[in-house]
C-alpha cells in the first residue's frame, strides 16, 4: 500500500550546506566549460602536476642510467631522448605554468578581492591552449621522440630524424598559453583591484605575478617565432639557421636565449612571490622592505632581457658583447640578494610557526642562497668559460629551478591547499616529505657542483670512470627525492578522500583571500571586499578564524 | 616503444680508452691545473670564499631566528614590527655591487688574456675539425693528421683553428680550462700553454647528437726531445697485414664503430659482418653484397677497391637498405684504409 507521504522537506531538518565552487554545479561540462578561475585554477593544477610526475620520472630514469660509466640501462640514442623529455616537460609543462597559471589563477582574484579574472573566457582558452600542447608532446613521443635538448640547438635540430615540428608546435601553443594568461593578469590587476587596495597594498605575490605577466607578454613571441622558424626551416629548407644553406645557427642561440633568460625569470619571479607571502604571514610580521621587494621584481623583469648573451659566452662573441652580457649579468645579483636579505630580515624577531609551508620555504632560503651564488661564479668571464656545459652549470640551474621554484611551488601549494579544498592534509607527514626532499636534493646535486667543477659536460650518456663515485652519489639523492614526492603525493590525496576539515584561516593570513569563508563561494566574496589599512597588518588579526574549523 | 632502444646487455657505448690524467688528483675542488691560465682557478677559489661567506650568514641567521623566535603559543605576536632600517639596506645594496664589480673586473681580464690568440701560439697552430662523433687534428706547418689523439709539446703556447663538418661541438680541455664552441660554417680559435707533461681528456662540452658522450680525444703533453720524434706519425712504411690489421682495428673503434657494427646487428649503417667470407679451404674471398647504384640493385663481390671506394666516395655505391643515409667522407688516407681491409679480413678469421 503507498501512502501518500509528502517528501520530508531536507533544508527543514539540517542546514542545507554552504554553495562553495566546489558544489555549487556538477556534471562533466560544469568543469570543462567552466569559466570559474578556481575551477581553471585546479584543472592547470592536475595538469602540471602530471606533467612533474612524468617529468620527474623521466629524471629518475636518466639518474639510474648513469649508475654505470658505460650507461646501466639505455643506449645513447634512447638515454638522449630521455633526459630531452625530462627537460622539454619540466620547463614547458610544469616550470613555466606551474605557479602563475595554477596557483595564480587560484589566488590572484582572490587577493585581488576580485569576482574572477578579467577575461574568464580567454582564461579557458589558455588552458585549453595548454592541453594542446601537452597532447603535442605527448604525440612526439609516440611519432619517435626527440633527441634534441630542450634547447633544440640548430642545425643538430634540423638534421636529426625524430619528431621535431611536432614538439617544436607544442611549444608554440603552450607560449600562446603564457601569454595570454600573462596578459590576463596584467588587466585584473589593473582594473579589478577593491576598493582601497592601491599598488602599494597589494600582496606581493600579485607584484610578482604582474612582472612575470610583462615577460610572457614581450619574451614568449621571440620563442613563438624561433619554434616556427625552425618548422619551416625543416618542413621547405628555408636557410635560415643551417650553414649549409647560408645560415647562422648562433643566430638561434640569441633568438632562443633572447626568451629563455627572461624565461628564467617567467618562472622565478612567481616563486619570490610566494616567498614573500610565506615569510610574512608565517612568521606574523609585515614584510621587510615591502616597496625594494617590489621595485626588484621589476628591475629583474627590465635587466633580464639584457643579459641573454651570458649563455653562450664561448660561443665566440665580440668581447665588447662579452663585456656587457658579463657587467649586466653581475648587476641582477643586486635585487635578487636584496630580496633574499630582506626575507631573512622578515623572519628575524618574527613568530615563526615552523609547519610545513614554512619548512618549504627555509628550505628555498637556504637552496636559493646557493643557486644564486653559484650564478655568481658563472658570471665571471673567465670561470665560466671552464665551467659552461658542465654539470657546474647543471647543478646552478636546478638549485634555482628545482630546489627554488619547484620548492617555492610547494609551499604555496601547502600554503593555500586548506584554502582551496576546505580540508588539511597530514602536516606531520608533510614535515617528513619536506626534510627529505631537501636533504634529497642537496645529495644529488652537491655532487655535481663538484664533478663539474672537475670537468664532467653535461648531456653524456657515457662518462669516463673517475666521476663514477659523484654520479653514484647524485642517483642516490635523486631516489630520496623520488620517496619525498611518493610521500607527498600520497598525503595530499589522502586529505582529499578523508582529510579533516581545515579552519577558516589556517595559518592566520590577513590578506584578502583569507577575507572570504573557505572553501570560497562561486563569486569568491559574499560582498564586495573593501582593503582598509595596509597589507600585512598582524594587528588586525582575527585568531580567532584560525580555529574555526571551514564550513 | 623504447623496447628496440633497450640497451644490449654488453656496454657498446662505453669510451674505449680513457686516460688516467696526470693532473687528476690535484688541490682543491679544481682539478690541477695544467697550463697557464690561473686567474681561472684565483678567481673560482676567490668567489667561492665570498659565496661561502654569503651563505654561512644567510643560513646562520636563518636557523639561529628559527630556534629563537619560534612560535610557542598559537596567539604569539611577532617580537618586532620593523620594516625598514636604512642605513642595514644601503649596506646590503652597496657592499655585493662593490663586491660583483671586482668580480666582474677580474673575470674579464682573464677572458680577454684566453680569447686573444698571442703570437707564439698562432706561430704554432693546429687545426682541430670536428665531426659526428671524433676529433681529426692537423699539426702546424704540416700535412699529418691523427685521429681521437693529439700530441702538444709541454711549455710552448699552442693555438687551435676549430671547424665543424656537421652540427655544433665545443673543444673542452678540463685541465688546461680551455673551451671553445665548434660553429659549422665558421672558424673559431682558443690557445692555451700546457705546462706539464701528461695525457689529458678532451671532451666534446656542446652537444651533438648519438654519440655525443664519445666524442673524446686524448691529449698527450710531451717534453721537446719526444715531439721532435713526431708520436703521431706511427704508421709503418711497409706493414706486414698483421701490423695493418691492428692500425685498421683502432681506427674502426675511433671512427667507424658508431655506424657499424661487427656482429650483423643494425646501427646507423651496414654491419661490417659477410663482408669477406672463409671459403671451405680456409681462404678469405669476398662476400656477396647488395648494393644501389644510381637507384638500381646490383649484387657486387666485396673486394679491396669497393672498400676505399665506399670510404672516399660514400654515395657512388650504397648499400641496400641503407639509400637514404648519408656517409661523412672520412679523413682516411689509402694505406689506412687496406689496414681497416686487412682487418676486415681478419674478423673473420678469428671467428
Amino acid at each position: 500500500m503507498t501512502t501518500n507521504v509528502p517528501a520530508v522537506d531536507r533544508p527543514l531538518l539540517e542546514p542545507a550546506p554552504r554553495k562553495t565552487f566546489w558544489n555549487c554545479s556538477t556534471g562533466f561540462w560544469s568543469w570543462a566549460g567552466t569559466l570559474d578561475h578556481k575551477r581553471i585554477g585546479i584543472m592547470y593544477l592536475v595538469g602540471v602536476s602530471v606533467a612533474f610526475l612524468c617529468g620527474g620520472l623521466f629524471a629518475l630514469l636518466v639518474r639510474l642510467h648513469l649508475w654505470e660509466p658505460h650507461g646501466l640501462l639505455f643506449t645513447n640514442e634512447a638515454y638522449n631522448q630521455i633526459f630531452t623529455l625530462h627537460g622539454a616537460f619540466m620547463v614547458f609543462l610544469f616550470i613555466i605554468p606551474a605557479i602563475p597559471a595554477s596557483l595564480g589563477n587560484l589566488v590572484l582574484p582572490l587577493q585581488l578581492g576580485a569576482k574572477d579574472v578579467a577575461l574568464p573566457r580567454l582564461n579557458l582558452l589558455s588552458f585549453y591552449l595548454w592541453v594542446g600542447g601537452a597532447v603535442l608532446a605527448t604525440l612526439s613521443i609516440i611519432l619517435g621522440g626527440f633527441d634534441t635538448g630542450w634547447t633544440f640547438y640548430a642545425p643538430y635540430s634540423l638534421y636529426t630524424d625524430k619528431a621535431v615540428v611536432s614538439i617544436g608546435l607544442g611549444i608554440f601553443l603552450l607560449g600562446f598559453s603564457s601569454i595570454f594568461t600573462g596578459l590576463n593578469f596584467i588587466v585584473t590587476t589593473h582594473k579589478l583591484r577593491a576598493p582601497g587596495l592601491t599598488w602599494f597594498r597589494m600582496p606581493l605575490f600579485i607584484w610578482a605575478l604582474y612582472a612575470t605577466a610583462i615577460l610572457q607578454v614581450l619574451a614568449t613571441p621571440v620563442l613563438g617565432i624561433t619554434v616556427l622558424l625552425v618548422a619551416f626551416e625543416r618542413l621547405y629548407h628555408i636557410g635560415i639557421f643551417d650553414p649549409r644553406l647560408g645560415g647562422d645557427p648562433v643566430l638561434f642561440e640569441h633568438f632562443f636565449w633572447f626568451y629563455s633568460h627572461p624565461a628564467v625569470y617567467i618562472m622565478v619571479l612567481p616563486a619570490f612571490g610566494i616567498i614573500s607571502e610565506m615569510v610574512t604571514v608565517h612568521s606574523r610580521k609585515p614584510l621587510f622592505g615591502y616597496k625594494l621587494i617590489a621595485f626588484s621584481s621589476l628591475a629583474i623583469a627590465i635587466i633580464s632581457f639584457l643579459v641573454w648573451g651570458h649563455h653562450m659566452f664561448t660561443s665566440g662573441q665580440s668581447t665588447y658583447a662579452l663585456f656587457a652580457f658579463s657587467f649586466l649579468t653581475f648587476f641582477v645579483a643586486i635585487p635578487t640578494a636584496i630580496k633574499e636579505f630582506s626575507w631573512v630580515a622578515t623572519v628575524w624577531k618574527g613568530s615563526i610557526a615552523l609547519n610545513s609551508p614554512m619548512l618549504y620555504t627555509l628550505a628555498f632560503l637556504i637552496i636559493f642562497a646557493i643557486g644564486g651564488l653559484t650564478g655568481v661564479i658563472l658570471g665571471a668571464l673567465n670561470v665560466d668559460i671552464h665551467l659552461h656545459d658542465t654539470y657546474f652549470v647543471v647543478a646552478h640551474f636546478h638549485y634555482v629551478m628545482m630546489g627554488s621554484i619547484a620548492l617555492a611551488f610547494f609551499a604555496g601549494l601547502h600554503h593555500w591547499w586548506p584554502k582551496v579544498f576546505g580540508v588539511m592534509y597530514n602536516e606531520t607527514l608533510a614535515k617528513i616529505a619536506a626534510i627529505t626532499i631537501f636533504v634529497g636534493f642537496n645529495a644529488t646535486f652537491i655532487p655535481q657542483f663538484i664533478m663539474g667543477s672537475r670537468g664532467m659536460p653535461r648531456r653524456y650518456a657515457t662518462y669516463v670512470p673517475e666521476y663514477l663515485p659523484y654520479h653514484r652519489a647524485s642517483t642516490i639523492g635523486a631516489m630520496i627525492i623520488g620517496v619525498g614526492m611518493a610521500l607527498m603525493l600520497y598525503y595530499l590525496v589522502a586529505s582529499l578522500l578523508q582529510g579533516k576539515k581545515a579552519m577558516q584561516n589556517q595559518w592566520g593570513g590577513v590578506t584578502l583571500e583569507w577575507h572570504t569563508p573557505t572553501p570560497p563561494p562561486l563569486e569568491n566574496f559574499e560582498k564586495p571586499p573593501v582593503m582598509e589599512g595596509e597589507v600585512y597588518d598582524y594587528s588586525k588579526l582575527d585568531l580567532e578564524s584560525t580555529r574555526t574549523p571551514a564550513t | 616503444m623504447f623496447a628496440q632502444l633497450i640497451q644490449d646487455p654488453k656496454p657498446i657505448n662505453y669510451i674505449e680508452n680513457p686516460v688516467k690524467p696526470a693532473a687528476i688528483d690535484g688541490y682543491g675542488q679544481l682539478e690541477k691545473l695544467a697550463s697557464t691560465f690561473d686567474h681561472v682557478d684565483g678567481l673560482f677559489y676567490f668567489t667561492y670564499a665570498v659565496c661561502i661567506f654569503c651563505f654561512v650568514l644567510i643560513t646562520g641567521v636563518l636557523l639561529f631566528a628559527c630556534v629563537k623566535y619560534r612560535r610557542k603559543t598559537y596567539d604569539q605576536p611577532a617580537a618586532s614590527n620593523v620594516t625598514h632600517n636604512t642605513p642595514l639596506e644601503v649596506i646590503w645594496t652597496v657592499v655585493p655591487l662593490i663586491v660583483v664589480m671586482v668580480m666582474f673586473a677580474w673575470g674579464f681580464k682573464g677572458s680577454l688574456d684566453m680569447t686573444v690568440i698571442p703570437q707564439e701560439a698562432s706561430r704554432n697552430m693546429y687545426k682541430a675539425t670536428a665531426r659526428q662523433w671524433n676529433w681529426t687534428f692537423t699539426y702546424p706547418n704540416s700535412a699529418a693528421t691523427s685521429i681521437g689523439e693529439c700530441w702538444l709539446e709541454v711549455n710552448k703556447p699552442v693555438g687551435f683553428l676549430l671547424e665543424s663538418m656537421d652540427v655544433l661541438h665545443a673543444f673542452f680541455m678540463p685541465a688546461m680550462r680551455a673551451k671553445r664552441d665548434v660553429i659549422p660554417g665558421r672558424y673559431q680559435t682558443l690557445w692555451f700553454t700546457p705546462i706539464e707533461v701528461g695525457d689529458y681528456h678532451l671532451f666534446c662540452a656542446e652537444y651533438c647528437g648519438q654519440d655525443h658522450s664519445k666524442m673524446y680525444a686524448q691529449v698527450h703533453v710531451v717534453t721537446a726531445e719526444e715531439f721532435i720524434k713526431k708520436p703521431w706519425d706511427t704508421w709503418p712504411e711497409n706493414p706486414t697485414p698483421a701490423e695493418a690489421a691492428e692500425g685498421g682495428k683502432k681506427i674502426y673503434k675511433q671512427i667507424c664503430s658508431s655506424c657499424h657494427s661487427l656482429d650483423g646487428s643494425k646501427l646507423i649503417g651496414p654491419s661490417w659482418k659477410g663482408l669477406f667470407v672463409k671459403g671451405a679451404d680456409g681462404t678469405i674471398t669476398g662476400g656477396q653484397r647488395e648494393v644501389v647504384v644510381d637507384g638500381k640493385k646490383q649484387t657486387i663481390t666485396v673486394d679491396e677497391a669497393y672498400i676505399i671506394e665506399s670510404v672516399l666516395m660514400p654515395d657512388k655505391k650504397k648499400a641496400a637498405g641503407f639509400e637514404n643515409t648519408n656517409m661523412a667522407v672520412q679523413p682516411i688516407d689509402e694505406k689506412r684504409i687496406k689496414g681497416i681491409v686487412e682487418f676486415m679480413k681478419r674478423l673473420e678469421e678469428t671467428k
